[in-house]
């Protein structure tokens, strides 16, 4: 696999380690913009091509290289640049088009420009807090790919348990295990009690459907 | 040449389709930007509505003024970018086409705004006796830090753009130490509020900080005597501790 990595922010250096790990045999081509910075990587990341880039000219280098690129992924300090290169890329019909977001308030423009794989490195920062506070119902995971999902509910009381168990019988396409308060876990919902935590993964429709109704009889 | 007119802002519901509409009608602004420092009310929703461009700035940074001029000017196509203030309330296309034409025209690279009003009181007490000490050719601005700006696109991505309010001396000085033809325009009388002055302190801060900053990067200050009798007053970061230097 060839890709090009755009930025050198500590995003990037997730993203480039995260690359190497999934493809070690790959191609990982770095654009940086200043000198200091392309020395650096290049010494950080001596499996990777680094390459200084003027701002204005990185489309010009995607939209050349672009029939042997599989994936470009943009990572730099500043939104704004992200989402040129990731239209860039998308316009040279590179297969994969990927931008690691600064601002998470961005997701929804750049959703609206057609870029698919948005990266928001903070929306973990709910979620655990959800999971550590005890949050009634919570996503864990998306998957960008493949519209699995996977989530959390805290059975707080009877009926939502009941709820539960019928949705869960009519669902076939997911899947739940129980975590009981004192930590114990198991696959029946027979054996689940007030206070724990059910774990679902499963189709995304589904499981969209059961934390609408958890949420709907937490708020009765 | 096809001009980008950019607006910084911040919670301007009230501000922003005025301003929108009245860029667009200036000549040659092909696209209006407005970039959002995280606002609560609908001043994206009414920008996106009027056909601006828009963007939420990359970090949210209080005061963030010159990361939103940044990211301004890496989403903008334009030849020409001219950066206005949203909350101009007597703005006209004007504004704009007097910011634009010296570059447009040839005759300069990067365009100063001023305007009829006294000059403020961080211009006067801070930021023009820190441009006669270490910048004397810059000293003749009768506004050096006024936002009203209009340059060349590509020049922008060649200087240094601080995060906050020191941004806009930031440029002055940057794009003077590019070579570039800096010209003065008088863009008439600006209708717009005034800060007050617990505001004015940390506008200061960073003003000074801005020019303190590039003055040590020119060799223009001695980093010891800056190190000696600036760190530490107040949140003045001259990047000597993390050499940073700038953000």
């Amino acid at each position: 696999m060839r890709t090009l990595l755009i930025g050198g922010s500590h995003q990037a250096y997730f993203a480039a380690n995260a690359i190497r790990e999934i493809d070690p045999e790959g191609k990982l081509i770095m654009i940086e913009f200043t000198s200091e910075k392309v020395e650096v990587l290049s010494k950080t990341f001596p499996f990777a091509e680094v390459i200084l880039q003027e701002i204005n000219e990185v489309e010009s280098y995607i939209k050349g290289n672009a029939s042997i690129l599989d994936a470009v992924i943009s990572a730099t300090e500043s939104d704004s640049l992200n989402l040129r290169y990731c239209k860039a890329a998308r316009e040279s019909a590179v297969p994969l088009v990927i931008s690691i977001l600064n601002n998470p308030l961005n997701q929804e423009i750049f959703l609206k420009e057609g870029i698919t794989y948005i990266i928001n490195p903070h929306s973990i920062i709910p979620i655990e807090l959800s999971e550590i506070l005890g949050g009634s119902a919570n996503i864990l995971y998306r998957s960008p790919k493949n519209n699995v999902l996977v989530a959390s509910i805290k059975i707080s009381d009877e009926r939502l348990l009941l709820e539960l168990k019928r949705t869960l019988d009519q669902s076939s396409d997911v899947s739940a295990v129980f975590v009981s308060q004192a930590g114990e876990i198991t696959s029946s919902l027979n054996e689940a009690d007030l206070g724990g935590r059910l774990y679902l993964i499963g189709s995304e429709r589904s499981i969209d459907k059961m934390l609408k109704v958890a949420r709907k009889v937490v708020r009765r | 040449m096809k001009v980008s007119v950019i607006f910084p802002t911040k919670n301007r519901e009230h501000y922003v389709k005025r301003a929108v509409r009245t860029a667009f009608k200036a000549r040659s602004v092909q696209e209006v930007i407005v970039v959002d420092g995280g606002s609560r009310d609908r001043t994206l929703e009414i920008a996106e509505r009027e056909g601006a461009r828009i963007i939420v700035q990359s970090d949210l940074v209080y005061p963030g003024k010159g990361v939103a001029m940044r990211d301004g000017a890496y989403l903008a196509t334009g030849d020409v970018l001219v950066y206005l203030d949203i909350d101009i309330r007597n703005m006209t296309p004007e504004f704009i086409e007097k910011l634009a034409e010296p570059v447009i025209n040839g005759e300069a690279d990067f365009v100063k705004g001023c305007f009829e009003r006294a000059a403020g009181r961080v211009t006067e007490l801070v930021a023009k006796p820190l441009l006669r000490m270490f910048y004397p050719d810059l000293a003749r601005f009768k506004q050096p830090l006024s936002g009203e700006i209009a340059g060349l696109r590509t020049l922008f991505y060649k200087v240094e753009f601080e995060r906050g309010w020191g941004v806009d001396v930031g440029l002055l000085i940057d794009f003077h130490k590019l070579g570039a033809r800096i010209v003065e325009r008088d863009i008439g009388y600006k209708d717009h509020d005034m800060k007050p002055l617990h505001a004015l302190t940390d506008m200061a801060y960073e003003v000074a900080g801005a020019i303190l900053r590039r003055a040590i990067r020119d060799h223009k200050a001695d980093p010891r005597w800056a190190e000696k009798y600036l760190r530490g007053v107040r949140a003045i970061d001259l990047g000597l501790e993390s050499g940073r230097g700038f953000a």
